[in-house]
């Protein structure tokens, strides 16, 4: 009973820094892509939300 | 749970957007294009294409940092009007998601269960960091008010958003007297560092102009933060009860 409740817990624990770390990944990608990537079309597109959210832009 | 944290963080995401996306057309987006209407001297409004008109040379190269850079052929951007709105509007989702996948990150990093409640207070202190501190050294821009070289004023903006960050992080939650202090040292830092210069920077564009861009652009900034925070509470909550076993 022990062991399977401690085998239960490490697998939440796991699973939990799985999914830390793939949102974090995630996360930063896409803020990222929005925020700072240099490509012309995406500055563009995103100028108006990059100005408004005042990440540094042009 | 890494199901139950993308829906969550893709419906917070989203319903931030709407939000934020509706305010930045009625609020932010009407400044901008007045803002570029100063910035071409005209009443024509594009945006992008007249940036390498008036920022000449060395400083466009600076701005860009080595990016290969086609100044015959202008590059892509949205048209004006509902193109321009809409890709604003992705823009502002793909920000969304992001922000809310890391507010995400950090509750469960911390195992901190994300309640409404909970996703607010760990929002609020993600507008802060984002929002709040590196505007105090770069207060918000309108198009042709810009100074200091872009990669500066990113580099300086992200080491601003990381320290003020870590600096909350020490002083709400780990609350011991050394932590505090480092905390508070962290946060105050990069403002004695000094942001970029902006204040050499001369523009024609009216000082109210920009002060009323500057309000509003954090005003947005805290409701999209806000939004974030309250709907991944939600959202999680919910999913969760859909997946009781999941979660």
């Amino acid at each position: 009973m022990t062991t399977q409740v401690q085998t239960l817990g490490a697998t939440r624990t796991n699973e939990r820094l799985g999914a830390v770390v793939l949102a974090a990944f995630f996360g930063l990608g896409l803020v990222f892509m929005a925020g700072f990537a240099p490509a012309q079309a995406l500055h563009n597109a995103a100028h108006d939300f990059r100005h408004t959210q005042n990440f540094p832009c042009h | 749970m890494i199901l139950r944290l993308l829906s969550a963080a893709l419906a917070a995401g989203f319903l931030a957007a709407v939000v934020a996306t509706g305010l930045q057309v009625a609020l932010t987006s009407p400044l901008i294009i007045e803002a570029e209407r100063y910035e071409s001297g005209t009443a024509h409004s594009a945006a992008l294409p007249l940036v390498p008109a008036r920022f000449e040379g060395a400083l466009l190269h600076l701005a860009h940092g080595g990016e290969s850079h086609d100044h015959g052929a202008p590059a892509w951007q949205p048209g004006e009007g509902l193109p321009r709105i809409l890709f604003t509007g992705l823009a502002t989702l793909v920000g969304g998601v992001g922000y809310a996948l890391l507010l995400g990150a950090v509750m469960l990093a911390l195992g901190r269960d994300p309640t409404p409640e909970r996703a607010l207070a760990f929002a609020v202190a993600g507008f802060v960091s984002v929002g709040l501190a590196p505007a105090l050294g770069l207060p918000p821009e309108l198009p042709g008010s810009e100074a200091a070289p872009l990669a500066t004023r990113q580099a300086w903006w992200l080491m601003t958003a990381l320290a003020t960050g870590m600096g909350l992080y020490l002083i709400a939650i780990r609350r011991a007297a050394v932590t505090i202090l480092g905390g508070l040292v962290l946060i105050v830092a990069p403002h004695i560092a000094g942001a970029p210069e902006v204040a050499a920077a001369k523009s024609e564009l009216p000082a109210g102009l920009a002060a009323q861009f500057a309000a509003r652009s954090l005003a947005v900034g805290f409701v999209f933060w806000a939004v974030i925070g309250l709907s991944f509470g939600w959202a999680w909550q919910v999913f969760g009860r859909e997946r009781p076993a999941r979660a």
